[in-house]
């Protein structure tokens, strides 16, 4: 009875937020603008499919059961290729592995975990490792590099629930036409150069925390087993992570994480403020929040996950790999400025390339661009070389 | 006052007002008669010329309806802005409630006139704007409450301190480089001056909601021009004079009227399409111009050459600020605040433009993109490059496109030429020398 009661409420909370978005679809008079329509209706989906975990499941897993009941662990299993995997699915977007549920995780939590502190078999947080970290380490590069190479920044633009949210900030501050602001190219260069700084920060802190696991030496104090910095940052990206206690709340308005409990359980550290949002995380929230409002998918520009992903998908080797491109004709180009003003992480190689492939690594594949370029055929979204959106003379369907 | 003669002025001479109106009724007897014969031309062409551009010829007509149209609304009230380049904010003046008209002027004979003032090296559009000026001849510049003048060459630079003695001209500068950063910051504040001005002279404020109208009745324009440049990269329906024409009044038309006409010739047109008449054989060589505008009436000499030399010849797209380039890129709105558009306006005036006054990195490379991307689309055979005596700009870009049109094996002629009748004979004999070759061309 239990499953049957929360399987209707997740249905309910799809009906709801599905036809809030057909009510912002009719309500986008501008009938040119099909692909955010289309974006926005997948990326709603995708919030369900990441916060509902997948739906389908046996309810209230015993390990948590306090936290609250959440749909866990059946899509993918707890085995991927005989290697035994609890946590799931990596999946390079922003949804957290507490509340989400373990069908799909964020692959930057899973990263700093299996380095620290899960590196050696068997020494879980109530699951059981039977395989190193190394191992569980490959499983996770060998998904994101795949998923990379596959779909690359695609969960960025259609998938990320953080992307979603930053879009519904804008989206807000359209409606009330309020202008944005721009960042100047020197500084957005700069925020995208970050992204690698703050991904080899994150494997430098790891590594020295994880030492004694990795190479049986201690490098700091308290990383030891139950140790402070073992307790409180076992994964050091994500005590600033926005997504934490956006996560959270999800979770709890879906009833689905008991949030009395979550508040309450804080051991007066300075950073703790709840059992799993600390006041780290609500305060890069604010930041991103107030960022989101100025400046448009002001977290992608810095993103360390985003930044990931277009390791494996924008450079040499995994460049010639990737499946998903954009692609610009030279000769129909009149370097019209448009692309680069609508991109929202703000672009500039899509409108000052010459032509050819023009995916850049800040490119969140929104395809905004070619929505609104005029001219047909000049801008093309190739998926393994056959082209699937392309740029065409919007007038026609202007009203 | 240094500056100035008794007359006040600075650079107009001083004629008496009885030869004024002898040479301004002479040179307009003269201008309805060519008119009347370029279209008399165009229908003996095209016996089955589509009903709508009954229309056109009509709204062409200098001295006609849309004058009285004019005049009637300025009586109401309403201001006239004039222009003489694609650079002019059309959405601004139209969302300030004024009329948009341009001014430069094709005639012939008005050319002779500006000798007087400016020495016959210089452009004949410029001279022609001038000497139209002197007697008052042009309506439209007559009617228009100020000028908006927009510096892309030296001679229009110039222009706009001669026009001055008798209209204020507020100049718009373009930048000569498109792509630095601070020349988008330079050009943003010109046209925020020029909305400034029009908002002044009009005693209308441009909102938030009159700006995204204009910009959408622009857009329901461009989208009424391209559906016709989309008929016309298939085999022809219509001469390329008539399409010259419907799209050269969309500048002083009323923008809704023509958008309203030009969707109803669309509609013959493609009518005419499925049961496939054509105006002249299917494999007549399809004939690209690019270069200096084109202005009616006077100067549609090439244009008629083209068209009824033997063997014909058939004008299918031009790469010219007077027509084809004129409505063809539209204002791309993000989000539509006051900001956004802004910016959007003024990427679409300066960096879509392919105006050879700009040098950028890779020098005018839009030019040969938009060239080049045309003549597949167009399945174009020979590319005319018309260029008047005195405009500097075209002709020195000549060298560049002719070699990359060489390589990509499209013939290529240049004519050079000048605001007079008199060497149409000569002209004759090289068109009809150069479509010989297309001919000969094509049938291979």
């Amino acid at each position: 009875m239990g499953i049957i009661s929360q399987m209707l409420q997740a249905t309910i909370a799809v009906g709801i937020v599905v036809a809030v978005i057909l009510v912002i679809i009719i309500g986008v008079k501008d009938r040119t603008k099909k692909i955010s329509c289309l974006r926005i209706f997948i990326q709603t989906i995708s919030l369900g499919i990441i916060f509902l975990g997948l739906i389908i499941g046996p309810f209230g897993l015993t390990q948590y059961s306090f936290i609250g009941n959440a749909p866990r662990d059946v899509l993918v299993g707890t085995t991927i290729f005989g290697a035994p995997f609890p946590d799931g699915l990596s999946v390079p977007t922003m949804a957290c592995y507490y509340p989400s549920g373990r069908t799909m995780t964020c692959a930057l939590w899973q990263i700093q975990s299996y380095i620290f502190p899960f590196w050696n078999a068997g020494k879980g947080w109530g699951v059981n490792y039977t395989s190193s970290g190394l191992e569980r380490l490959v499983i996770v590069f060998g998904l994101l590099i795949a998923m990379s190479v596959i779909l690359g920044r695609l969960f960025c633009g259609w998938i990320c629930p953080l992307g979603f949210y930053m879009d519904l900030i804008t989206r807000a501050r359209k409606s009330l036409k309020i202008r944005h602001c721009n960042l100047s190219e020197e500084i957005n260069d700069g925020l995208r150069q970050l992204r690698y700084l703050i991904i080899a920060a994150i494997l430098l802190l790891i590594f020295v925390f994880g030492a004694e696991a990795i190479v049986g030496t201690k490098l700091v104090s308290g990383t030891e087993y139950k140790g402070f910095v073992y307790q409180y940052f076992t994964a050091p990206f994500c005590q600033v992570c926005p997504m934490r206690p956006l996560c959270v709340l999800i979770e709890g308005a879906l009833g689905y994480m008991n949030l009395q409990y979550v508040f309450s359980q804080t051991t007066g550290q300075f950073y703790e403020i709840g059992y799993y949002v600390t006041s780290l995380n609500v305060l890069v929230l604010v930041l991103v929040t107030i960022g989101a409002i100025a400046l448009r998918r002001f977290w992608c520009r810095i993103c360390p996950l985003g930044g990931l992903i277009a390791v494996f998908n924008r450079f040499v080797p995994f460049k010639w790999a990737s499946i998903v491109r954009l692609d610009k004709d030279e000769e129909k180009c009149t370097k019209c400025g448009i692309c680069k003003r609508v991109c929202p992480p703000q672009v500039n190689e899509v409108y000052e390339e010459k032509g050819g492939d023009v995916t850049a690594s800040g490119c969140i594949l929104c395809f905004r661009c070619v929505e609104m370029c005029p001219y047909e055929d000049c801008l093309k979204i190739n998926v393994a070389g056959k082209t699937v959106f392309e740029s065409k003379n919007w007038l026609d369907t202007a009203k | 006052m240094t500056s100035k003669d008794e007359t006040g002025m600075k650079y107009f001479p001083e004629i008496p007002q009885k030869e004024i109106e002898e040479i301004r009724n002479s040179i307009k007897a003269a201008s309805i008669k060519v008119a009347a014969e370029n279209i008399e031309r165009m229908k003996k062409t095209t016996p089955n010329r589509p009903e709508l551009m009954k229309y056109f010829d009509n709204i062409s007509d200098f001295f006609g309806q849309r004058e009285h149209e004019i005049r009637a609304a300025k009586e109401e009230g309403k201001k006239v802005i004039g222009y003489n380049c694609m650079f002019a904010p059309i959405e601004l003046i139209l969302a300030a409630d004024a009329i948009p008209v341009r001014i430069n002027s094709g005639w012939y004979d008005a050319s002779k006139l500006g000798d007087r003032i400016v020495p016959p090296e210089v452009c004949p559009v410029i001279r022609s704007t001038i000497g139209a000026k002197m007697v008052g001849l042009s309506p439209y510049l007559e009617l228009s409450d100020a000028v908006i003048n927009s510096l892309t060459c030296d001679g229009m630079t110039k222009l706009s301190e001669i026009l001055s003695d008798h209209k204020p001209i507020w100049t718009l500068c373009p930048p000569r480089v498109k792509d630095s950063p601070q020349s988008m910051v330079f050009w943003r504040e010109e046209l925020k001056a020029i909305e400034k001005k029009i908002e002044d002279l009009s005693g209308n404020k441009i909102t938030e909601k009159k700006l995204r109208s204009a910009i959408e009745l622009r857009h329901r324009a461009t989208k009424a021009f391209r559906r016709l440049q989309d008929i016309r990269k298939g085999f022809p329906v219509i001469m390329g004079r008539d399409a010259m024409l419907v799209n050269q009044t969309s500048a002083w038309d009323d923008i809704n009227r023509w958008t309203l006409k030009t969707e109803e010739l669309c509609d013959e047109l493609e009518k005419r399409v499925r049961q496939k008449m054509w105006v002249c054989p299917p494999d007549t060589p399809r004939v690209m111009v690019t270069g200096t505008p084109m202005v009616w009436p006077d100067n549609w000499k090439i244009p008629n050459l083209i068209e009824e030399s033997n063997p014909q010849g058939v004008l299918v797209i031009d790469e010219l600020c007077s027509s084809d380039r004129f409505l063809y890129d539209p204002v791309g709105v993000d989000e539509w605040t006051m900001d956004d558009m802004f910016n959007a306006m003024a990427e679409r005036y300066l960096l879509t433009s392919t105006c050879p006054c700009f040098t950028s990195k890779d020098g005018n490379e839009d030019r040969i993109n938009w060239l080049l991307d045309k003549l597949k689309e167009f399945k174009v055979d020979g590319v005319i490059y018309y260029v008047v005596r005195g405009c500097m700009l075209y002709a020195m870009e000549y060298t560049r496109i002719k070699r990359i049109l060489d390589r990509r094996n499209v013939p290529v002629y240049y004519l050079d030429t000048e605001y007079t009748r008199e060497d149409v004979g000569q002209m004759k004999t090289r068109v009809e020398a150069f479509l010989e070759m297309l001919k000969a061309k094509v049938e291979i």
